[in-house]
């Protein structure tokens, strides 16, 4: 089963995704895996990593580092998974030496499709970073074009879709609704 | 206290007017009062702002949230989405964004209410 969480920065969504995850591999007895996806840059990335960390202590996660070519990217057993995210990531590729430049969207949905594949059930953190109207230099606008279709891409695939405001979930698409 | 959040624009307060019969004067902005004030106010619009000001001058805004749930239950609280853009080049306006995206997520775990207004359009997304 798939299930997307998006949401503003600050929204809450990261804590709601964790939460998601953590009650189903409670129900099912499966391990759980946090693969996380942002290299803790300078200071301000490292308190930006080390806040999540604190979220997430003593819910039970296993902590895998992927930053690009999730593809390869093996599981110690099949369990529920919660990837975080799809904004880093997609810059990941985008923008480091060893990403796929041109093919990152191709490589950022084969690698989702392959860790489904590996998962129990898969939750996936992503952005909005798409509603400030703001018109941004041709780089970023690439990347928020990237983002936008494989967050689109990853919606039509997924069981469950939902947006956090506030920390309050607003389900946009559940399992039987189209 | 209720909360109402939304996007720039999309008519927030003329939303809270019609849906719980507030008038213009009984609004204070959060671009200009102070804690106390908002503090005892009937409503107030721009707490994005608020938290900018506060954050700009270097007040601690941890524990903002309790402070006004505490000294004013029954506040009606409108503020702005900020978060749903890129990530902003400038450090003040990463922290800015993040502190109001946090401190709604506060209020409204607290909240009686919270409405959502998009293009003047309110949904009400914590039921009471």
């Amino acid at each position: 089963m798939l299930t997307v969480v998006t949401g503003g920065s600050g929204s809450g969504k990261s804590e709601y995704a964790e939460n998601t995850a953590v009650r189903l591999a409670k129900e099912e007895g499966l391990p759980l895996y946090y693969i996380a996806t942002m290299r803790p840059f300078g200071e301000e990335g490292k308190r930006r990593v080390e806040r999540h960390r604190k979220l997430r202590a003593g819910k039970g996660f296993e902590t895998i580092e992927c930053y690009v070519n999730l593809e390869n990217q093996e599981l110690p057993e099949r369990g529920v998974v919660l990837l975080e995210c799809l904004s880093n990531l997609t810059a990941n590729e985008m923008f480091e030496t060893e990403g796929a430049g041109e093919g990152t969207e191709e490589r950022v949905l084969s690698g989702v499709k392959a860790l489904l594949e590996k998962s129990a059930h898969l939750v996936i953190v992503t952005n909005d970073i798409f509603s400030d109207g703001i018109t941004y230099d041709e780089v970023t606008a690439l990347y928020q074009e990237r983002l936008g279709h494989i967050n689109r891409e990853l919606a039509f695939l997924a069981d469950q879709v939902a947006e956090v405001v506030c920390g309050i979930p607003l389900q946009l698409k559940s399992k039987g609704s189209k | 206290m209720i909360l109402i959040i939304g996007g720039a624009f999309q008519g927030k307060k003329e939303y809270a007017k019609k849906t719980f019969g507030l008038k213009e004067e009984e609004f204070v902005d959060g671009a200009c009062c102070g804690e106390e004030e908002l503090c005892q106010a009937k409503a107030v619009f721009h707490l994005h702002e608020f938290v900018r000001r506060n954050l700009k001058e270097g007040r601690d805004i941890g524990g903002m949230a309790e402070r006004i749930l505490q000294k004013n239950p029954s506040v009606i609280l409108l503020c702005n989405e900020l978060g749903s853009g890129v990530v902003p080049v400038e450090a003040f306006d990463r922290e800015w964004r993040e502190a109001t995206g946090r401190l709604c997520c506060r209020l409204a775990a607290e909240a009686e209410e919270v409405h959502r207004v998009v293009c003047g359009i309110g949904m009400v997304i914590k039921h009471g």
